[in-house]
C-alpha cells in the first residue's frame, strides 16, 4: 500500500531540526549532500511544518525546497560551496512566523529567508524585511496585497499572485458559458465564498473585478474564518440563491467540512473551483471524497509533471524529471501537489539564478548582491519547470518584486489526477457543466 | 422573508444541532470545574485524542465503528484519570494560574504528539449518513444523529448524577467541597471519577464530532474556545446552564449568519458574550 503526504519519520526529523534550529545556532536542516568545500552558504527556510496549513500544502513546499537543495549542493553548489538551510517552522501562526524571522535575521545573521507558504505571515513579514534590508524570497504566499503599491527593494515572489487566479477561473467560465453551458455569460450567476485572510480576501476581490468586468452577476460573496467549525448556514444561503458556480478559497479543514456539508445541505451547482492551497492537495481530497470531485477544478501554478517537458526550454525537462524522481521516491505521492513543485522550483530558481550569480559576483552572499542579482533575472516562458519565466518587477513599478512571467493554470480533477483546461491554448478541453451524476450536480 | 421562510427555518435547524455540537465538550468541561475546582484547558485536546481513536480502530485496525466508538469512551476517559493523577492533584492546592498554565502546557503536549504519531495530514472517517428532506429544509443526518447522541448522553449523565450514590457525592462535593470530607466522603475518590466522567463525556463528543470534521492534531482549534467561552456564559461550573448555553450560541452563530454574514455572526455571539459578562458575570443561569 501507498503511504501518502509526509512520512511520521520525516516530520520527526522536522520537527527534531526546528527544535534544533531554535536552541543551536546554524543548525543546517535542509542540506543533505556531502560538501565539496569551502564556507556553506547559508539561507533561511521557513515553512509551516505544524498546525492546519502544514496539511494545506505547505508541508510539500519544504520538501520541494528540500529536493532542490539537496540537488543544488550535488551539482556543486557554488563553486564547491554548498548550501546550508536553517529551517524553521511557522507553526501556521502568524506571530510565530515573526519572532522566528527576527531569530533568522538576528540570531543566526540571514541575509535571505526562502518560502513563506502563507499570505498572512508574507504581508507583516514583508515590511519587517524591508526595513531589515534583508531579502525575502517568497516561494508560495500568493496575495497581491503583500506586494501591491508597496514598492519593496528586498521582497521577491517568484511565484504567482491572487489577481492571476481570479483571472483563470472566471475566464474559464467566461469563455465556455454559451458553448458548454448553454447560457450567455451575462446570465451564469456566480458566488464566491472565502477564508477570510489576505489569501482569501486578495482571491475573492479578484473574482468580484473580473466578475464585474465580464458583465457576470455575483449573487453571494462571503467570508468565513478557516478554522470555523461549521458552514451549514454558509450552505443554506448558497442554496438559497443558487449560483451556477461556486468559488472557494480556501485552506484545509474548510474545505472538507464545505463540501461535507454542502452535500448533506442539498447545495448542488454546475462546477466548483477551488484556488490552491487545500484544494492542491488532490491526494488528500480524492482519499476522502473520490468520485464526489471529479471534474470540479482548480487554479494553481502547474505541477511539473502536467507539463509537456520537451516543449520547455533546453536542460529543464530533466531537470523536472529529475526532481519527480526524487520527489516520488522519498515522498510516494499519487500526483505531486503543485505546491511540491513550487518549493522546488521557486527555490531552484533562487539558488541558480540569484544566489549563485551574486555570489561569483560579489565573493560573498548580501542581501544586497541578491537583490541585485534578482533584478538581472532574465529566463524566457518555458525556462522553469513550472512552465513560467521570470522577470522581477522593478521597485518603481506597483508590484515592484512580483515575477511579471509567472502563470497561473486551471487544471480539472479527472480519477484523482489534475489535469490543465485552461489557458485554453495549452490546456485540455473542460469537462463542464459536472455530469448528471455527480452528487453535486445541479438539476436542471 | 417571513418565518415560514424555508431556509430561515434551515437556519435555525441547524443552529439548534450546533448546540448539540458544543453541548457535551461543555458538559464535560463543567462537570470537571464544578467538582474539582481546575479548568481542564486543555479539554479539546482529549476530543481530539479520542477523534483520532475511533480513526485509527475504525480505518487502520478494521474495528467496526460501532466498536471503535465505544472503545473511544474508555480510552478517553482513562486520559481524563491520568490527567487528574499526573496533572491536577499535584497542583490542587497551588494558585489557580498554576493550574491553568500546567493545563494549558498538557494542551501543546497532545497537539505536539499527536503531530509525531500521525503527522499533520487531515484524516477522515469517510463515514456520512443522507440528508433528510422536509419540503425544501434540508437537515444533516450526520449531525442529526450526533444530536440525538448528544441529548442521550446528558440524560445518561444526569440520571448518574441524580440517581446514583456516586452521582450524588459528586454533587455534593460540587456544591460544598469543604463539608462534604467531614460527611464521610472521600474527595480524592470523587476527583477521580469526576476526571473519568469528564473523559468519557470528550470521548463521547469525540465520537459525535469525528463524522463531522476531519481529524488533525489541531482540530480543537475549531470547538475548543467557543466551548470554553459557553461553559463561561452559562455559568462556570454550572452544568445545565452550559448545556443551555451551547443552543443559545449554535442559534446565534447560525441565524446571527444567516441574517448577516458568518464572520458577522461570531461577532454577535462574542458581544452577547461580552455582554453577558457585564450584566451576570456569574454566569446566564447561574443560581
Amino acid at each position: 500500500m501507498q503511504t501518502r503526504g509526509t512520512p511520521r519519520r520525516g516530520l520527526l526529523q522536522a520537527g527534531a531540526g526546528l527544535g534544533l534550529a531554535a536552541t543551536v545556532p546554524a543548525q543546517p536542516r535542509a542540506q543533505t549532500a556531502p560538501a565539496r568545500g569551502g564556507d556553506p552558504l547559508r539561507i533561511g527556510v521557513m515553512t509551516d511544518l505544524s498546525g492546519p496549513f502544514a496539511g494545506a500544502g505547505s508541508v510539500p513546499l519544504f520538501n520541494g525546497a528540500e529536493v532542490a537543495i539537496a540537488l543544488f549542493n550535488e551539482r556543486g553548489g557554488v563553486d564547491g560551496r554548498p548550501v546550508a538551510a536553517v529551517s524553521a517552522d511557522s507553526q501556521s501562526k502568524a506571530d510565530v512566523a515573526i519572532n522566528e524571522a527576527e531569530r533568522l535575521l538576528g540570531q543566526e545573521g540571514l541575509e535571505v529567508v526562502t518560502g513563506i507558504y502563507s499570505s498572512a505571515h508574507a504581508v507583516p513579514l514583508s515590511g519587517r524585511f524591508e526595513a531589515a534590508r534583508k531579502m525575502m524570497w517568497i516561494t508560495s504566499a500568493i496575495a497581491t496585497a503583500v506586494l501591491k503599491d508597496k514598492h519593496f527593494r528586498y521582497v521577491f515572489r517568484p511565484t504567482v499572485h491572487s489577481d492571476q487566479y481570479a483571472e483563470g477561473t472566471v475566464s474559464v467560465v467566461a469563455e465556455n458559458a454559451q458553448k458548454r453551458l448553454g447560457m450567455a455569460p451575462e446570465k451564469v450567476k456566480l458566488a464566491v465564498i472565502y477564508e477570510d485572510g489576505p489569501y482569501g480576501t486578495g482571491v475573492s476581490t479578484a473574482i468580484e473585478a473580473n466578475a464585474k468586468k465580464r458583465n457576470m452577476p455575483l449573487v453571494l460573496k462571503e467570508a468565513y474564518s478557516a478554522t470555523t467549525p461549521d458552514l451549514s448556514t454558509l450552505v443554506t444561503k448558497l442554496r438559497r440563491e443558487r449560483p451556477d458556480i461556486v468559488y472557494q478559497v480556501g485552506y484545509n479543514p474548510d474545505i472538507t467540512l464545505f463540501l461535507r456539508q454542502a452535500r448533506s445541505g442539498g447545495l448542488r451547482f454546475r462546477m466548483l473551483f477551488g484556488h490552491g492551497a487545500g484544494w492542491s492537495q488532490i491526494d488528500k481530497l480524492w482519499d476522502t471524497f473520490g468520485k464526489d470531485i471529479q471534474y470540479f477544478c482548480n487554479a494553481d501554478p502547474a505541477a511539473t509533471q502536467m507539463l509537456d517537458w520537451e516543449k520547455l526550454q533546453p536542460g529543464v525537462g530533466d531537470l523536472a524529471r529529475t526532481f519527480v524522481e526524487r520527489y516520488s521516491a522519498k515522498h510516494q505521492v499519487r500526483d505531486l501537489p503543485p505546491h511540491a513543485s513550487m518549493g522546488f522550483n521557486n527555490t531552484w530558481i533562487f539558488l541558480e539564478h540569484v544566489l549563485k550569480p551574486a555570489v561569483r559576483k560579489s565573493g560573498g552572499m548580501t542581501a544586497e548582491a541578491l537583490r541585485e542579482a534578482a533584478l538581472q533575472v532574465d529566463i524566457p516562458l518555458g525556462g522553469t519547470i513550472q512552465g513560467y519565466g521570470v522577470k522581477f518587477e522593478p521597485p518603481e513599478s506597483a508590484m515592484a518584486g512580483q515575477n511579471s512571467r509567472s502563470i497561473c493554470v486551471v487544471m480539472q480533477f479527472r480519477d484523482g489526477k489534475s489535469h490543465v483546461i485552461w489557458p485554453s491554448q495549452i490546456g485540455q478541453e473542460p469537462v463542464l457543466p459536472l455530469p448528471p451524476e455527480n452528487p453535486y450536480a445541479l438539476r436542471s | 422573508m417571513g418565518l415560514l421562510d424555508p431556509f430561515l427555518l434551515e437556519a435555525l435547524v441547524n443552529g439548534i444541532l450546533l448546540g448539540g455540537v458544543f453541548a457535551l465538550p461543555a458538559l464535560g468541561l463543567n462537570l470537571v470545574f464544578g467538582v474539582v475546582d481546575v479548568v481542564w484547558l486543555c479539554y479539546a485536546e482529549l476530543v481530539m485524542v479520542g477523534m483520532y481513536a475511533v480513526w485509527f480502530l475504525h480505518t487502520q485496525a478494521g474495528w467496526p465503528l460501532a466498536l471503535a466508538f465505544a472503545a473511544c469512551l474508555p480510552v478517553v476517559a482513562l486520559l481524563g484519570v491520568l490527567l487528574h493523577l499526573l496533572v491536577v492533584r499535584p497542583l490542587l492546592n497551588s494558585p489557580p494560574i498554576n493550574q491553568v498554565l500546567a493545563t494549558g502546557g498538557v494542551l501543546f503536549v497532545l497537539q505536539g504528539a499527536a503531530t509525531l504519531v500521525f503527522s499533520t495530514e487531515f484524516r477522515s472517517l469517510g463515514v456520512d449518513m443522507p440528508p433528510m428532506e422536509v419540503g425544501e429544509v434540508f437537515v444533516s443526518g450526520t449531525k442529526l444523529a450526533a444530536f440525538c447522541a448528544a441529548l442521550l448522553g446528558a440524560a445518561i449523565l444526569w440520571a448518574f448524577l441524580k440517581f446514583t450514590y456516586v452521582g450524588t457525592a459528586i454533587r455534593a462535593i460540587a456544591r460544598d467541597r469543604e463539608v462534604m470530607p467531614l460527611m464521610g466522603v472521600d474527595p480524592r475518590r470523587i476527583y477521580l471519577i469526576a476526571s473519568a466522567v469528564g473523559g468519557a463525556l470528550a470521548g463521547l463528543a469525540a465520537c459525535l464530532l469525528v463524522v463531522q470534521l476531519d481529524v488533525h492534531p489541531f482540530v480543537g482549534l475549531s470547538f475548543g474556545p467557543i466551548t470554553f467561552m459557553i461553559c463561561v456564559m452559562g455559568g462556570l461550573g454550572n452544568m445545565l446552564g452550559g448545556f443551555l448555553a451551547a443552543f443559545l450560541m449554535g442559534l446565534i452563530i447560525s441565524v446571527g449568519g444567516f441574517w448577516g454574514t458568518t464572520e458577522f455572526s461570531y461577532v454577535v455571539a462574542f458581544a452577547f458574550f461580552i455582554l453577558v459578562m457585564f450584566l451576570r458575570p456569574q454566569g446566564l443561569f447561574a443560581r
